[in-house]
């Protein structure tokens, strides 16, 4: 890498970016799925009969913008290390879900997340070392 | 939990490995090339289209499924991309690296089932 990337070029923030979005997206997504679910049975199977609910389409605005943002970060990381770091989401995801959603997190459920974090620091060490080269 | 759902969760997988994958290869050619070559366009179009494809069976997937329930499916994709990567893109895998991102397939895997 010639020139060291900072500030909001930084390849890490557009991750930190880009997670964030998904989980905000999720939450329009399936806010606006339920809305439409009784629309057209036949074709729900497609996905596309969501599009009748504005929460979809603001959905959609998040993970566009957390589409641009990762496209950026993985110019300029490894994706197998890039990718595994995005998997924050799945913290992020079930989270956001108990808290505005008021779905149910089991016990066994919470374990999986512990479970998550505890492989996102095993690969945070790579992700330093691939720090020291950038 | 019927099979046509498993079908269809299985093919948005396969669509979002795919696209990732050749969104990194896009992205990578403008490194040296810039954005206006055709390697760019070529890669970054199919790879959004697969990326597309498996975003919409995902939503059709939401409308029968919770959301904590369906998302975490994706985690097996971590896997996946690894191993892809390693195998197309001729990405080094460390140790730490490949046991994190077993444990956050095993964690997401148990999210799923839970």
């Amino acid at each position: 890498m010639a020139n060291r990337l900072s500030g909001f070029r930084n390849p890490w923030l557009q991750i930190g970016v880009s997670t964030v979005a998904v989980a905000i997206s999720e939450l329009f997504l399936k806010t606006g799925a339920d809305a439409t679910i009784s629309l057209s049975p036949e074709w729900s199977w497609t996905g596309l009969t969501t599009l009748a609910s504005p929460l979809v389409w603001l959905g959609i605005i998040f993970t566009i913008v957390s589409f641009i943002t990762w496209l950026y970060a993985i110019k300029h990381l490894p994706l197998s290390v890039a990718f595994p770091a995005s998997q924050a989401i799945h913290i992020l995801v079930p989270l956001s879900s108990w808290l505005v959603l008021g779905e149910q997190i089991s016990a066994l459920r919470w374990c999986g997340i512990a479970l998550v974090l505890c492989g996102l620091a095993l690969v945070a060490r790579p992700v330093a070392e691939l720090e020291e080269k950038l | 939990m019927s099979p046509l759902v498993l079908v269809l969760i299985f093919v948005s997988l396969v669509a979002f490995v795919a696209g990732q994958l050749l969104l990194k290869h896009g992205m990578e050619s403008t490194v040296t090339g810039g954005f206006r070559q055709r390697t760019f366009l070529v890669f970054i179009l199919t790879g959004t289209a697969a990326m597309a494809v498996s975003y919409f069976l995902n939503l059709g997937l939401l409308q029968r499924l919770d959301l904590s329930y369906l998302y975490p499916f994706q985690g097996l994709s971590v896997l996946f991309i690894a191993g892809a990567a390693a195998l197309l893109l001729h990405e080094k895998l460390t140790l730490p690296l490949i046991a994190g991102s077993v444990l956050i397939t095993a964690g997401v895997v148990l999210v799923s089932i839970s």
